[in-house]
């Protein structure tokens, strides 16, 4: 009998130039920046046949982003199915699990479950990504399979990881946030083995809001994101497209000037072609605003706030990914932006230094087992 | 913003309406370890096994799958033809399993003699072969 602990990790690296603008590290001057890097590991075993206890540790160098090299644990669970038959799955896990958010966010920092080198930054924006990350608390999942498709549902209840780069990322006063109990809930729809997959994702993320500058502004900050997925899987293509919703909300201060809400939207289509087994190219429209009230950021900038660009990003890209073996890859990706809304503060000294439009090239090679 | 959602909208109508059914190959047949009482399963339950999300039979008994490599014509013609899914789907099935802490990888054998033995050594084992090089050591299991 084939032992069931099993120990599989991935690894990283990239070169990252930009005209304007820095994006990981210090990508605007002649020789790039090579601050991203990743590195993977995790462990598995069935102690049970309906028991399974995963964990993976995540050690992440993203240019200024806050917790450089760090080892954190990105997952750790164990996983018990109460029912596993032919029509219905049950289960349930604890501890801290990834949430399932939209297509790709479970397995975000893996490179070979991307379909580029980044993915869409406008959902799975990299500079406050501890909002969505994981969640430690307990999460439900259910598959019901029909004749041609299988119904997923997973509904989770945790404490998210929100970190410093969510904290920057909402203001430059960089408020001090903490992560409250929080939910997520998704439906996935999955027809004929995959080749339609159609989702709806929701979560509620909230978070406590204690200002730096004026101890006598508490309340709570709330990210409540919905996201529509839908992707088309051929032989040789896949199409994938998906919107974000987001509603950003400050409340629960007892100086009312605090007291705020706004609404963002997202999307992206996405195009892949399987030249050949091993060669791809990926093409793709990425699109976010801010406040869908206030759409080319002119109210915001009128009101000293900072840049109109800082609040819209469009990110047309396009790149090759090359497999050399089932483990070794290595992608070239470039992207023409007009805005700056996903551009990591980390990497900027300020909002007002930045330049509106700007491209950026990137080269990734990845190894994974 | 009303245009990408009337996008999203056309596109998926115009997915779900293009049909394209599975067709069987009698080349190709399902296989398990004789200790797997059940003699047929359903498609998408295979797909779930294959997928590395089905861990246990509806008995309980733990599941071992093995797959070929995956340029293999056998695991292309089990994965094309009886599954109806293309391997890069279930290469990312499993990547997405493994990485996420939701599911383990499947056992990869180098030959379809090897996964013949392989299955019919291991309890729970589930695999693939070609009818021709079938041994009275496995069973086949139908797929409804």
């Amino acid at each position: 009998m084939p032992d069931t602990f099993q120990v599989h990790g991935f690894m990283s690296q990239a070169l990252i130039l930009t005209d304007h603008n820095d994006f990981f590290g210090p990508s605007s001057r002649d020789t790039g920046s090579l601050e991203y890097t990743e590195l993977g590991l995790n462990a598995s075993f069935r102690p049970r046949s309906n028991v399974l206890v995963a964990g993976q540790v995540l050690s992440r160098k993203a240019g200024g982003y806050g917790d450089a090299w760090k080892p954190t644990l990105d997952y750790g669970v164990i996983d018990y199915q109460l029912l596993s038959g032919e029509r219905r799955v049950l289960g349930l896990q604890v501890g801290r699990f990834k949430n399932p958010f939209g297509i790709y966010n479970q397995t975000r920092d893996v490179p070979s479950t991307r379909a580029g080198i980044l993915l869409p930054q406008s959902i799975y924006f990299d500079r406050s990504r501890s909002l969505g990350l994981a969640s430690d608390g307990i999460t439900v999942y259910d598959e019901e399979r029909f004749s041609r498709g299988t119904l997923y549902i997973q509904g989770g209840l945790g404490i998210p990881q929100v970190n410093g780069d969510a904290e920057i990322s909402l203001s430059p006063t960089k408020p001090s946030l903490d992560g409250r109990i929080s939910s997520i809930l998704q439906v996935l729809y999955a027809h004929d083995g995959g080749r339609v997959n159609l989702g709806v994702s929701a979560a509620r993320v909230r978070s406590s809001f204690q200002s730096r500058q004026n101890p006598s502004a508490k309340g709570e900050f709330v990210f409540q994101p919905v996201i529509l997925s839908a992707q088309y899987n051929a032989e040789r293509w896949s199409l994938t497209a998906e919107y974000e919703y987001q509603h950003k909300e400050l409340k629960d201060f007892d100086n009312d000037i605090y007291n705020s809400t706004a609404d963002g939207e997202s999307w992206y289509v996405q195009y892949q072609f399987r030249l050949t087994p091993d060669w791809q190219w990926l093409l793709r429209y990425d699109q976010t605003v801010s406040d869908r009230n206030d759409r080319e950021g002119s109210r915001y900038a009128s009101e000293g706030r900072g840049p109109s660009y800082s609040r819209f990003a469009r990110d047309l890209s396009t790149g090759i990914k090359w497999s050399l073996s089932s483990r070794w890859m290595v992608q070239a990706e470039w992207h023409h932006v007009d805005g700056t809304a996903w551009l990591p503060r980390q990497d900027n000294e300020s909002d007002e230094e930045t330049t509106r439009r700007w491209n950026m090239l990137l080269f990734q090679t990845s190894y994974s087992f | 913003m009303r245009q990408p959602l009337i996008a999203c909208i056309c596109l998926v109508a115009a997915l779900l309406f293009t049909v394209k059914s599975r067709g069987d190959d009698p080349m190709v047949v399902l296989i398990a370890n004789p200790s797997v009482i059940q003699s047929s399963l359903s498609l998408e339950t295979v797909r779930a096994i294959f997928a590395m999300r089905q861990r246990t039979l509806a008995d309980g008994q733990a599941i071992h799958v093995f797959v070929l490599p995956d340029g293999d014509p056998l695991h292309e013609a089990f994965a094309k033809k009886i599954l109806g899914v293309y391997p890069h789907q279930l290469r990312l099935a499993w990547d997405r399993a493994v990485f996420s802490g939701t599911g383990q990888a499947p056992n990869e054998v180098a030959t379809a003699a090897e996964m013949v033995k392989a299955v019919a050594t291991t309890p729970g084992g589930i695999g693939y072969a070609y009818r021709s090089e079938l041994t009275n050591q496995v069973r086949v299991i139908d797929i409804d």
